[in-house]
Parts: C-alpha cells; structure tokens; sequence
C-alpha cells in the first residue's frame, strides 16, 4: 500500500529527470596505523612501531614499500576516475593514520588529484593526524603541499585511559603536537575525543574537555565510543557494565559536552561536531547535506552520478579493483541509489545537523505526499521534545499548519540528538518500500 | 497400464531414519525400473513438497507404481508406498503400512538402527510385513555392516543372513533389492470377488480436481464412474477419474484387489477423506470397515497471530486452504488483549507445528508472531466438570480447581553409551520417571522414560541433540494423562498480565522457569524511555522480578569518511524489527519475546 503511494508521488518526470550535482568534494584513505586502537574495526593495515617515526621518518619504517605501493595505486585510480566536476572545493585524507605519509607521498596525490580534477585555490584541505607522528619539519612540508586544516586525534587526556584504548600517543604528545600546529600558524586545526571510554569518568570527562578548550581548536569532534563487532573492546567488555560507564553516564557526557562547549563559543552543529563560527568542516557538511563525493583509497566511499560505491576492504582486492576499473575506463559496476534510498539518505544525514532539513529542498526532490508523512510520524517526537520546526527566522515553530509548513525540520539538542536513532527508525518504517 | 495377476502384485513401503537414504534409494528404484528416466528425474521424485525437499525429509507419503521384469522372465508391478519419517505422523506411517505386505528397513551401515526405525519396524511387523533388511551406504569408509546387522538382529529380532548390501548414491545392490522383493514379499490375498474394500492411505487437495485419494483396494474391484461411500465420515462420491502413479498420475479404468492408486471425486476437503479411512461401493457395501481407523488428535496447541492485524482475514483464509489438505490441523479463531484477533492452533507434534507455521510465512507470506506450544491439560473443577485447556491462560483459578491431569507420553532413545549420562540428566530435569536401560551392540544404549508431554514439546528433541553431539535419536508416543502439582505462571509486563506467556508450569519449578522467563524477556524486550519492571507471578504472588532500564540514548556517533551503508543498514534492521512488535500497553514486545519459555 506504501509502495502505491511512492509510486505514485514518485513517477514524476519532473523528479525523474533530476540530475545529480557534481561532486566538489573527494576523501582520500589512507590505512595504514602503526597500532590498531583497540576501539577500531576500520580496515587499516598495522605497519608497527619500530624504529621509531619520530625520528627518521617513515621512510625507515617496515610498511615503507607498502605504503609506497599503495600510494601508486591510488594515484592510478584516480587517474582512472571519471572527471564529473573540474573544481574541488574540499580534500579529505582520513585514515588509517594519513600522517604516516610522506611529504612527497602527500604531495604526489594531491598533485595527481589537482591534475585530473582541479582543487579549487579556497578549498579546504584537511588530515587525520595522530599526535605522536609528526615532527614540525614534516608538518612544515604538509603545509607547503597544501594542507590548511589538520584534525588532531586526541580521544582523551589522562594516560591511564590513552593506555586503556591502546593508543600510541601520551599526554604530552598532545601538547607537543598542537605546540607545533600554533608554531606553523595552523589556526584551523580540529581536536576529536571520544567519550565512554573505560575508566572514564563525568570528573576526567569534564577535565578533557577543559583541556581541550584551552588548546583553543577551530573544532571539536566528541564521539561517544561504539563497541564495534569483533574489535578487543568487543571482546573484552559490554556496553554499560564497568569498566565502561553506564548508558545513564555517557548520555550524560553528551550533555555535559554540549554544555560545555556551547558556552565556551562553540556551535554545536551535528550530533559530534563543534566548531568556532566560520570553521565547520567544509567536507563533512557535503556528507551530511548528502552532496555527491569522490573517494578514493582502500575501503574508501565514493558517492557520484547517483551511485554509492564503497572499495574493497582488502587491499590485494583493492588493488585489483583498480586495474579493472583502469581495463573498463572508469566505470564501476553498481546500481544507482533508488529514489526511496536518497530519500532515507538525506533524512538519515540531514537530521544529524543542527541546520536540520530544509522542507523546501524535501518537497521539491520527493514531494508533498511524503513530507506529510514525515509530519505524521513526527508527531509524536516533536511532543516528547525530541523534534523541533523552525520557520524562515530560524525561530521555534509550536504548532503545525497545514497551510504554513515550516522552513526546516532538526532534531533538538542534546535530547532529540541523543534519541537520533528511535525517530530515524520510525522514519525508515514508515517510509521504506519494501525490497522487491 | 498392462493388467497384471494379483499373484505378481508386490506393495511395499521403505522404513528408515532420517538420513539413512531412503528417498536416494526410493529415486533409484524409479530410475532402475524405468519407470523415471534419468533424464525426467529431479533429485528425491518422492519428496515432493519444496520444505520436504529442502529438510531431507519425508513429511506427506507418496507412492509410485514400478513396472518390472525379474530374473524368473516374469513381469511384475511393485508399488511403494512411501512413509513418512517423522515421529508426529505415527499414525499416517501405521495405515501406509497396512496398505503394504512388505517393507524394506533401510538402515545406514555406518550408523545403525535408530529410535524412530525401531518404532516403524515394530508397526509393520504389528502389520505383519515381510521386512527386507537393507544396509545402506556400503560404500562409505566408515561402513560396518556386521556391527549393523548383529545390532539389527539383536535390536529388532530379525534375521539378517539375507540382508542387502547397498549404496543407493552408488547404484550398488539395487537389483538384489528388487529380486528381494519379488521373491520374499507375499502378493497380496486374491480377494477379487469379494465386495470391495480400499484403505486410504493418504490424499491431498487440488484446487482444480477437489481432494486427490491415495488408496490400496483390499478387496473387490473399484471402476471409474462407481459411486463409493467412505465409511467412516459415511459421505458418498462419484469416482470422475481413477489412475495409477508411476509416480506421475496415469489414468486407468479400474482397479482390482492389491492394486495401488488414486482417484477423484470432487471431494470438497481432506477431512471428508481421511487417511484410514474404507472406501466401499454405495450400491454393494462391505458388511465391515478395515481395522485401524483413528481421528488423529491435536496434541500440541498454539497461537497465531498476524502482526498486522490487517492480514487477519489472510490467515483465515491460508489456514482453511491448508486445512484442505492438512485434516490434522485445527484452528478457531482467538482474541488477546495484547495480540490482537488470532487463531489457536492445534498441531500433532512439534515438527507439524513447525511446517504449518513455515508454510504460512513462505506459501502465502504472512508475517506471523506465534506464542509458545501448549499441551492439553484436563483439569476436574470443584463442581465434577472436567475441562480440556489447550491455553494456557485460559486455567481456572485454583479456587475452582480439584486437580490438573496432564499428558505423559514414553521417550525412547537410542544413544552410544557415553551420553547416557546427559540423556538422563535431560530427562530427569524435564520430570522424567526412569522406565528402562538396555545395553545393545557395541556401546549402544536404549533409554526409555515417562516424561509430561509438556516438558518434550518446548525444546527436548534439539536438547537431546545437541547433548548427545547429534548422534541420539529418540521416538514418543502418549501413555496417558497423570494428575501433577501444576500451576498457572502469569507473566506482568509493566504490571500488565500478558496472556500470550501464561504457562502451566509444575509448582516445584516455577520458581525457576519465573526466574529464566523474566531474565529472558529483560533481554529481548528493547529499551524504552521509562523503566519497565517485568515479574512472573502464581496468582497475585511475584515469584520472580526484573526490570528492563530506560533507554537513555540511541545515537550513532559517527560514520567513517562518508561510508553511510552500515548506518543505514543498521537503521533498516531496526525498522524492521520495530514492524514486529506488539504493543502490550506502552511497551512494545518483540516476537521473539512470546517464545521465551522455549529458549529457557
């Protein structure tokens, strides 16, 4: 019965014939980690530790010729890569640990990407950086190639819980790195922690986040730890039982964060992100506003011309991969996401932001039958006070009217952000059509 | 169709575990003959049913007409009838039988006799059958068919000088089979002139024919165009099409004493043709019916309810198309505060239960939330008026109540000797009454106990399994109902008394099925924004207390570099899931949640 609804709001010239915008964004992956984090189940390959990078460099490092290896590969794929866009308004080299490359390995991507696809001369280029990888020469070249925002991962500040989700940095690293970061006059650097990590308690919570403030980032990222299937954390606890904090405990560290963050002048703009006015992660917006994005690299996601595509996740078939999509000139073989599937998406994206969705651009892709059954399953959310509609001002909407829809839908903050997932799945039941 | 003299006539059935290679051997047979060439042959001809197939198992018995000309230069017909393989169709298994003057026991040389064989060889030697015995899969390494034949002997009590060895996969000892049977199965008695008598020994419906009616003629001689009369249900039909299965249906004119076959006569429902039953001619009636016929009974019962209440009048529908061809199944319709309009159920066993329900999703894709299996209970009330409760929530108050009798059928198992031990720590823990141990061939061991019904249908059989790493093998049949200390424990849901998980429990374990049953639901029903206490009560006392903890967050911190598939995945499954809850005041309970007393 749902499906006849869709169907007819769906079969519409008008939306079948929309194209699709062109991708200003690409995200580069680089897995490679010296340690695997005993929270990550992200494919990465471990290069060790030994001898030190600190030092010499990674050049002496054991996963040296591989990660040489990988980094001609990916240059081929991006020289195979269709060209949809000639502007790149944002690059993002996330990992894996991005900063194990090289200077010239760094450079020679970029310069392959801003050969084939052109990055635009005010894009924002952005990378992972573990604390303990960098030494100010090789940030120094980082920065020449083209770098001008650096997210630091911190996840915490007291050595106990470092040493508890195995990280390779201390405490002191940290400070060294950002030290570094204000020597370079890298104002746009970005700090991310992670909450609910074992051992850690509302007191040390808060102590990070102070800590994290006075090094005066650009933005913040605050994610509350997920216990990932078959990583060590998976293996070694359960979610709510000690030495994790109880739910009660991390939902209120999401409080507190925002609490704290919010009065220190940061926007809380998605559900873990917080960023000074004007510093907002330019690619992660495009994510989250469901924008089309190239990817490449192992593992990396890639969304264009209307198709998700996500690479193997082994990087002998990576590499294969490769040398198909090289013999097939570009073309990757998969489906196009469905009307149904990009409207799932953009709610499932858009409510993450504070900005919310805007009904207008809703109307306007899938139509009104659909917003009206977004109200009606929302209902009983903007009730509890998890839902919220602004009108053109950005003001709080109370009521509904028909004849006055508001400009824009969000999930409040920090409570409807915090019960995200209950008004997504309601959204995804009643507006999912069933697989064929 | 040649007409062939009774005296070269040969009805058989094949007896065997499940696994042990009957429907290979069956396919074989067909294929040997020529009766299926090689070409038309799908793997197991007999199975005919997709679940059946898919199992390996036999549920609905078929038969097959086999044309064969044995080493004496003589033409013979061979008719098997097969059998089902399972325990809750005992009784289908028994009037197959009847229809037949000899069976081959198919035992697996690597294995050996197993509980439910045993059971089905004792029926057709009640039934007076020439048994063949058979050992299959000679060709594997593992084979000991000396081991097996002395267990048989010893076992059973049959004489295994002459046995067969086979591979049915192979192609190996098929003709020896096929003399076998020739030479040692007695023709069935000419009786042709006598009025006529036919055994239904199955049927089924077609939408297009009416009931199609399996049927061995006894006596006489049955024509196209007769009027019969079934003498158990009394009703009386024209014969339109009459026919052999060889084993695809092939049209005849008529049918004489110990021929094997079918017919139609818009015959609107299986249960107006029962398996069992007498077919006779209206006009010239048998003075007598054959022995044997029996209802069978629901044993087991069961609530199903749509989880959309808009598919409610599609369940009826599936069930009574089902019940066409199923005359076993009972339903009537059922209300529940908490599940909504749904139809209680009555199975003759587990596994029935099972391919019903299995059906209903697959066949007519309906989304169903079933409640726990209950027995019969007969319960006295103070007044002298003796109920029979199938719901489980439907007991009288103790106030009301002289006593509670509930069914006990004897379990028979077959086991190597070193799961003894766990066997009958099984059976003692299920309230089982130690009958009988006997010591078979090498290390094999018979285990039998009295055990409550009850306490078999949730999940002895799989616990029998799993303790005896999957080599035991068990067979029940019912002794009767006892008189027991049982009581009615209510299960309270944010103190609302849900009737879908009312069990009849005995008074000495309801403190510990309470216990479970409380922990099981805290971990299947999903958080809720308030705390939900969930309790197991007798009457108005608590016996056991949980509480499920509010949900204080439901949020995915991040998703890596724009790979959103697993989010969104998890989402989907989510929405799903949420699709098959049931509303039990504010709290939503996952289907899962209404079989909880089973995964104890």
């Amino acid at each position: 019965m749902l499906c006849d609804k869709f169907d007819s709001v769906f079969y519409n010239q008008e939306i079948e014939n929309s194209c699709f915008d062109r991708p200003g964004a690409a995200y580069v992956h680089v897995p490679f980690c010296r340690r695997r984090c005993f929270y990550c189940d992200f494919p990465i390959s471990v290069v060790g530790d030994n001898p030190p990078l600190t030092r010499q460099g990674p050049e002496s490092a054991q996963g040296f010729g591989t990660i040489a290896e990988y980094v001609e590969i990916l240059c081929q794929e991006i020289n195979a890569t269709p060209v949809l866009s000639r502007s790149l308004e944002t690059v993002f080299f996330g990992g894996g640990t991005p900063s194990l490359l090289t200077v010239q390995q760094l450079d020679q991507i970029l310069n392959t990407i801003d050969r084939r696809f052109s990055i635009a001369p005010t894009a924002e280029i952005s990378m992972e950086i573990d604390p303990d990888t960098v030494e100010l020469d090789r940030l120094k070249g980082y920065q020449a190639a083209g770098i001008n925002r650096i997210s630091l991962g911190v996840q915490a500040f007291q050595p106990e819980l470092l040493t508890a989700c195995g990280r390779t940095h201390t405490v002191a690293d940290i400070y060294a790195a950002v030290e570094k970061l204000h020597q370079l006059d890298f104002a746009n650097f970005s700090l991310d922690l992670i909450s609910g990590l074992p051992h850690l308690t509302l007191d040390r919570w808060q102590d990070s986040l102070e800590q994290a403030i006075h090094l005066n980032p650009t933005h913040l990222s605050v994610y509350d730890l997920t216990i990932e299937p078959g990583t060590a954390f998976d293996r070694w606890y359960t979610p709510g039982t000690l030495p994790l904090p109880s739910d009660e405990a991390t939902a209120q560290m999401y409080r507190i964060a925002q609490q704290t963050l919010t009065q220190a002048d940061y926007e809380h703009y998605e559900i873990s992100n917080y960023a000074r006015s004007g510093y907002q992660c330019r690619h992660n917006r495009v994510y989250w506003e469901n924008r089309s994005y190239y990817g490449f690299g192992m593992a990396a996601a890639s969304y264009t011309n209307g198709q998700r595509f996500t690479r193997p996740r082994k990087r002998r078939d990576y590499y294969q991969w490769v040398q198909t999509l090289i013999e097939q000139h570009g073309a990757i073989d998969c489906v196009s996401v469905s009307l149904n599937d990009r409207l799932l998406d953009t709610l499932m994206l858009g409510l993450r932001l504070a900005d919310g969705l805007s009904v207008g651009n809703l109307t306007e892709q899938f139509g009104e039958m659909v917003l009206s059954q977004i109200f009606a399953c929302l209902q009983d959310y903007q009730q509890l006070g998890w839902v919220m509609y602004l009108d053109g001002s950005a003001k709080k909407r109370e009521f509904l009217e028909r004849s006055h829809p508001p400009h824009r839908i969000r999930l409040t903050d920090p409570e409807g952000f915090l019960f995200s997932n209950v008004v997504l799945t309601a959204l995804f039941e009643q507006l999912s059509v069933t697989d064929p | 169709m040649t007409d062939v003299p009774v005296s070269r006539i040969r009805n058989f059935s094949i007896i065997a575990h499940i696994d042990h290679g009957k429907s290979t051997l069956a396919d074989r047979l067909l294929q040997v003959t020529g009766t299926v060439s090689s070409r038309e042959m799908k793997e197991q001809f007999l199975d005919s049913m997709d679940l059946e197939r898919e199992r390996g198992i036999t549920i609905k018995l078929q038969a097959a007409r086999m044309n064969y000309t044995a080493k004496d230069g003589q033409q013979y017909v061979l008719n098997l009838i097969d059998t089902p393989g399972h325990v809750d169709f005992s009784y289908e298994v028994s009037r197959s039988l009847a229809a037949c003057e000899g069976a081959l026991l198919v035992v697996d040389a690597s294995q050996g006799v197993e509980a439910q064989t045993l059971a089905n060889v004792y029926l057709a030697i009640e039934n007076n059958l020439e048994i063949i015995p058979v050992l299959n899969k000679i060709d594997l390494p593992g084979a000991e068919p000396d081991r097996v034949k002395s267990e048989i002997e010893e076992i059973v009590g049959l004489d295994c000088s002459g046995a067969v060895l086979a591979s049915a996969k192979e192609g190996i000892g098929i003709d020896e089979i096929l003399e076998s049977i020739v030479y040692l199965v007695p023709p069935p008695q000419d009786t042709v002139d006598q009025p006529l008598r036919a055994l239904i020994f199955d049927s089924y419906y077609d939408p297009y024919r009416g009931v199609i009616v399996y049927f061995r003629v006894m006596d006489g001689t049955v024509r196209k165009g007769d009027r019969v009369r079934l003498m158990a249900s009394g009703k009386e039909y024209e014969i339109d099409e009459l026919g052999v299965l060889s084993p695809t249906q092939i049209k005849v004119d008529e049918l004489h004493a110990g021929e094997v076959g079918y017919f139609a006569a818009a015959i609107k429902a299986v249960e107006d043709a029962r398996v069992g039953d007498t077919i006779t001619l209206a006009a010239k009636p048998a003075p007598k019916p054959l022995p044997g016929y029996t209802e069978a009974k629901p044993m087991v019962f069961c609530g199903l309810f749509p989880t959309d209440a808009d598919q409610f009048e599609d369940l009826r529908e599936a069930l009574e198309k089902l019940r066409l061809n199923d005359a076993a199944l009972q339903y009537e319709p059922e209300t529940s505060s908490a599940m909504g309009f749904g139809f209680r159920c009555g199975f003759l066993g587990l596994l029935h239960m099972e391919i019903v329900q299995e059906r209903l999703e697959r066949e007519y894709d309906l989304d169903l939330i079933t409640t726990a299996p209950s027995v019969v209970y007969r319960v006295t009330k103070i007044d002298g008026e003796v109920l029979l409760i199938d719901n489980p929530s439907l007991l009288p108050d103790p106030q009301y109540r002289e006593k509670i009798e509930e069914p006990y059928v004897q379990v028979d198992m077959i086991t190597p000797e070193e799961f003894v031990g766990p066997l009958m720590e099984l059976s003692q823990s299920r309230r089982g009454i130690f009958k009988d141990m006997k010591y078979l061939t090498l290390g094999r061991t018979t285990l039998s106990y009295e055990i409550p019904l009850a306490e078999v249908v949730t999940d002895f059989f799989d616990q029998m399994k799993s303790r005896s790493r999957g080599y035991a093998s068990m067979e029940y049949h019912l002794i009767g109902y006892r008189e027991d200390f049982l009581v009615r424990l209510d299960v309270l849901i944010n103190g609302e008394r849900v009737d879908p998980l009312a069990t009849i429990v005995h008074r000495d374990k309801a403190y510990y099925v309470g216990k479970a049953l409380v922990e099981k639901l805290k971990e299947l029903i999903p958080r809720h924004q308030f705390k939900i206490p969930v309790q197991a009560s007798i009457g108005s006392r608590v016996v056991a207390s949980e509480h499920i903890p509010a949900l204080r967050k439901d949020v995915l911190a991040k998703c890596y570099g724009g790979d959103i598939s697993r989010k969104k995945k998890l989402l989907a499954k989510q929405a799903k899931g949420k699709k098959r809850l049931k509303s039990i005041g504010t709290v939503d309970v996952p289907q899962e949640a209404f079989m909880a007393v089973l995964k104890l």
